[in-house]
């Protein structure tokens, strides 16, 4: 019995250290994290507070924000949060008068939490829009996409972050 | 040392008129944000990019307003409808007044 359960824990931590090491740890805690959460869906995120709610009024105004047409692509953990990439891509397409006007991306829990406002025009075709920002700690990032004919579309990632980029 | 303003645009080697291309721009920068302080505790203040204009052919077609919230020697990725050989002109502008630009030539691969 004790030979056992010592030969159990020892098949363990040899799956566990070749897990360590084939990916090292931060790949490994990210699968881990993948697979505990949902993907995407669920609730959309509420302001967590007055300055959050009030960016994303001036930005928008009373206008519905719907989930879809928006991608909004970053790393679950965040191991540096001095340099986080992001990308965003929209398949909403530039037709007559309609094109993508403006991107707005707000890190909820940022001292400035509107990291960029991205304006475009009929000429830059369809929004595949990349770029790196700084996290001060955990927080919801939201990216808030304006089309030309009123619409606003949006999607939320939570990025878990280890170290403060921001001061 | 880094080069405060050094830029570049990237494109793709080969474009076809009317191909939407990705067009990568990146400035030397340091992003201070204000909140950090140096190794003699003073506050080291603020000095970011907070303005980029992206003109093709001498027409607007993009803005972006940023924050020191944008990471260190910022680089942003966009499109853009390649529809005619024309200079494609980036230019960043920083909260202490610097200025700083550079372009390309959009041309049209003959074959």
């Amino acid at each position: 019995m004790e030979g056992l359960r010592r030969r159990n824990f020892l098949k363990l931590s040899a799956l566990v250290t070749a897990a360590l090491a084939g990916e090292g740890l931060t790949g490994w805690l990210r699968r881990l994290r993948a697979a505990a959460l949902p993907v995407h869906g669920g609730e959309d995120p509420d302001p967590p507070n007055e300055t959050v709610a009030r960016l994303i009024h001036d930005c928008v105004g009373d206008r519905e924000i719907k989930r879809g047409h928006v991608v909004l692509d970053m790393p679950d953990l965040a191991e540096d949060g001095r340099i986080v990439p992001v990308e965003i891509n929209s398949d909403l397409p530039v037709a007559g008068d309609a094109y993508v006007k403006a991107v707005y991306l707000i890190v909820d829990f940022n001292p400035d939490p509107l990291v960029g406002a991205y304006h475009f025009s009929p000429a830059n075709g369809p929004v595949a829009l990349t770029t790196r920002i700084k996290m001060r700690r955990t927080s919801w990032i939201r990216a808030i996409v304006e089309s030309s004919t009123g619409e606003v579309w949006a999607d939320y990632k939570k990025v878990e972050t280890t170290l403060n980029g921001c001061g | 040392m880094p080069e405060i303003g050094k830029a570049k645009i990237v494109i793709p080697a080969r474009i076809a008129k009317g191909d939407v291309i990705r067009v990568q721009a990146i400035i030397q920068h340091p992003m201070d944000t204000g909140f950090f302080r140096d190794a003699n505790a003073n506050i080291i203040p603020p000095y970011f990019i907070n303005n980029v204009v992206v003109a093709y052919g001498g027409t607007e077609v993009a803005q972006f307003v940023w924050t020191s919230g944008i990471s260190r020697d910022p680089i942003v990725g966009f499109t853009l409808k390649a529809d005619r050989e024309a200079p494609l002109a980036v230019t960043w502008k920083d909260n202490k007044g610097g200025v700083y630009s550079t372009s390309v030539d959009i041309a049209f691969a003959s074959s």
